[in-house]
């Protein structure tokens, strides 16, 4: 039985298997550290990569935006009472004078319609991006308290 | 274990945990230092402010009559900047941009303190920019370097008027610091401007937020008519150069509901080149006189008198007078406006040869406190409403006020020592044209929001006579046009109308040359659709109304029955008969 004691005090206390111990502990945290600092990696640049996108695309909208302004007055300045009358007169027209018109009566046609500039709804969406995307883990807590401390 | 290498391996863990142990710490003072926590919060996050575009202006045809352009901001980046720099920006931004040179070099020069950026112009065109960016180019291979390379372009949106100063005197413009002036622009400014949003933005990219959803602002739709407008402004700068007036009003207005269809006047300036400002408007010359100059009406004036009297009946349209050239009022004599003596006239006479006399005799057989009861509720004295900026409200003496005398009665009734806007004429003589119903002018017909259309609904002032007494009294109007006022006349179309022609009080009493020639008629009699106010200040051809402005009222009427599509009395008489 003391023989068999001894034996197994040697083999536990062997130093190569303390050793093997030590280095197999912190390659375990090193694997660790290494995967949490792949996946924190990874999801900073997916975050940062949206974030550039998100970017991106509301100075899309805003040039956008703009560009539709400036199409919309160079429509107005090439349409203008001016610039119709100089194209009529350039075609051979020329402004008609009251003797010169004829009415007739057009069954159906009630005149001109008022005018009508209403457009499909474009009501502004909901929040666009969830939670996750933008929330920090204090928010988040904060949150979670806040929810559950509602009544 | 040898002794010696365990404690060296005790060393080494001792340093590594009071390693770990100094990086606890330091996060928990991070986390929890406040001098750390207010550097983090100043570098964390920026606050930026979001401008929605400012609303759009339509005609009633939805013909865009102020909108928005891209524009530049130019900027200097002052750490990009080198001292030697200072010169050919400066120049640059004379030749490029217009700026003074001077004032470019003492900006750059002397900086704001801690400003690491400075705008040297704003508002700039994608012309002058392009040409500008083109020179920069062009400089990139300087060996020396570019000069230019510190500049920076922001674009952004700018107000823009693609017909030019057509109805400028109604839209007004806006200035560079997005605020409204005159016009629309400045009384719907809040609705065209919409609300600016401040967004606290994070600096780190790996946070992302969402921008927020600025709605433009509001575009409103004018009642203007852009072509009858067009035609109502080259009617009236022709009658100034043709009679030499010094200014003048026109207004078209629907008497039915208020609309107003087309306001011309005098000057006009280019809503975008606001800066002449002080150059087109010189000392007190109002920007619109249709409602922020007041002027004694003189006989327009005996319109309202001759209403008033025939809707307290007072008198009929076969009452005589008999005119012996003078009349005493408060101890004062009155006379014509020829000094003559018309004999036996109907109260249509009096109206058609505009005897000053025998409306002061109206006047008096009506009563001061009537007659003062029937101007106020035909809105003298009082401010319209228009929604445009800048109306004042003219003057009505009225008795127990201090400069009120008795002979007041006798000369308001013909429109001496009364001051009006044209606007107050306007909305008062739409008592006569509307059945008794005097309508608020406005100039606002819808506004659009959210892709929603919200028209207007038209309001009524009030009814200071009844509708039989507007029917007579538009009818008179039309028989005294059709004896003595020709040339306001258009062939097909029945119209009703009065003259005017007012002295010009002067600090020395009445100006005894210059005048103020007026018109003011609706039609077609039978069923109002337009009426026309025509004023031409000191006009130089002619002092009277009857010649100078009868025959402007008369054009306005065929360009507004051609452009708005109104038949003449005989073809509308056919089809009402099918």
């Amino acid at each position: 039985m003391q023989e068999f004691s001894r034996i197994v005090r040697t083999i536990r206390q062997a130093p190569w298997r303390i050793q093997r111990q030590w280095v197999g502990l912190l390659l375990l945290i090193l694997v660790v550290v290494v995967l949490l600092s792949v996946i924190y990696l990874n999801v900073t640049v997916q975050a940062t990569v949206t974030g550039r996108e998100i970017q991106f695309l509301n100075h899309s909208i805003e040039e956008n935006t703009r560009r539709n302004a400036d199409l919309s007055t160079e429509l107005a300045a090439l349409t203008s009472v001016e610039a119709m009358r100089s194209r009529a007169e350039a075609l051979g027209y020329q402004p008609v004078e009251l003797e010169e018109v004829t009415y007739l009566i057009v069954p159906g046609y009630h005149g001109k319609p008022p005018v009508n500039l209403s457009v499909p709804s474009s009501r502004p969406s909901p929040s666009l991006l969830r939670p996750e995307y933008y929330e920090t883990l204090f928010d988040w807590i904060t949150r979670q308290i806040a929810v559950g401390v509602r009544p | 274990m040898n002794p010696s290498l365990s404690w060296r391996y005790g060393l080494v863990a001792a340093l590594l945990g009071l390693m770990a142990l100094a990086i606890i710490v330091q996060i928990v003072r991070i986390q929890t230092d406040p001098e750390i926590h207010a550097l983090i919060g100043r570098s964390e996050t920026v606050v930026r402010y979001y401008y929605p575009a400012r609303g759009n202006i339509y005609d009633r045809d939805g013909h865009l009559l102020a909108g928005n352009i891209t524009v530049y901001e130019v900027t200097v980046s002052l750490p990009e900047m080198k001292p030697e720099d200072i010169h050919p920006i400066a120049l640059a931004a004379q030749v490029y941009l217009g700026r003074d040179y001077e004032t470019v070099a003492t900006l750059l020069a002397n900086p704001p303190n801690g400003a690491v950026s400075v705008r040297i112009a704003d508002y700039v065109s994608v012309e002058q920019v392009e040409q500008l960016q083109s020179f920069m180019n062009s400089l990139m291979n300087d060996p020396n370097g570019n000069p230019l390379a510190s500049l920076g372009f922001r674009a952004h949106l700018g107000r823009s008027y693609p017909e030019g100063e057509l109805a400028s005197n109604v839209l007004g413009f806006v200035t560079q610091n997005e605020a409204g002036y005159f016009g629309v622009e400045a009384r719907y400014n809040n609705l065209l401007s919409g609300i600016p949003v401040a967004l606290r933005v994070p600096v780190d990219p790996r946070r992302a937020v969402e921008w927020p959803q600025i709605p433009p602002g509001a575009s409103i739709i004018l009642t203007i008519d852009r072509e009858l407008q067009k035609e109502t402004e080259e009617i009236l700068d022709r009658a100034l150069s043709e009679t030499g007036a010094e200014s003048g009003v026109i207004i078209v207005m629907n008497p039915r509901n208020g609309e107003i269809l087309a306001l011309a006047t005098t000057p006009r300036i280019h809503p975008a080149e606001y800066y002449r400002l002080p150059e087109v408007f010189p000392g007190e010359t109002p920007f619109n006189r249709a409602i922020s100059q007041a002027y004694e009406p003189g006989s327009v004036m005996k319109i309202l008198t001759m209403a008033a009297a025939l809707d307290a009946g007072v008198v009929t349209p076969g009452t005589l007078y008999f005119d012996t050239g003078v009349i005493n009022v408060g101890g004062q004599n009155i006379y014509n406006w020829d000094r003559g003596a018309w004999g036996y006239q109907d109260m249509t006479g009096c109206l058609a040869y505009s005897l000053n006399t025998c409306l002061s005799w109206v006047a008096s057989q009506l009563g001061a406190e009537k007659f003062y009861d029937y101007m106020q509720a035909f809105g003298i004295g009082h401010p319209t409403g228009i929604d445009l900026d800048g109306e004042i409200t003219g003057r009505l003496k009225l008795p127990g006020d201090e400069d009120w005398t008795p002979v007041e009665l006798a000369t308001n009734s013909f429109g001496q020592g009364v001051s009006v806007t044209p606007m107050q004429l306007v909305m008062a003589a739409s008592a006569l044209a509307n059945h008794g119903q005097m309508v608020y002018p406005h100039v606002l017909y819808a506004t659009v929001q959210d892709g929603q259309q919200h028209t207007v609904v038209p309001q009524i002032a009030g009814q200071p006579i009844r509708p039989e007494t507007a029917r007579t009294i538009s009818e008179m109007l039309a028989v005294a046009l059709e004896q003595e006022g020709k040339r306001a006349l258009t062939p097909g179309y029945r119209v009703a109308g009065k003259t005017g022609t007012a002295q010009i009080p002067t600090r020395y009493g009445y100006d005894p040359e210059l005048t103020n020639a007026s018109f003011i008629g609706w039609g077609p009699v039978d069923d109002p659709q337009f009426l026309i106010f025509v004023w031409l200040e000191k006009p130089r051809s002619s002092p009277w109304g009857s010649v100078v402005a009868a025959p402007v009222f008369q054009q306005v009427v065929e360009k507004t029955v051609v452009l708005l599509g109104i038949p003449p009395d005989s073809v509308r008489a056919q089809w009402a008969g099918r």
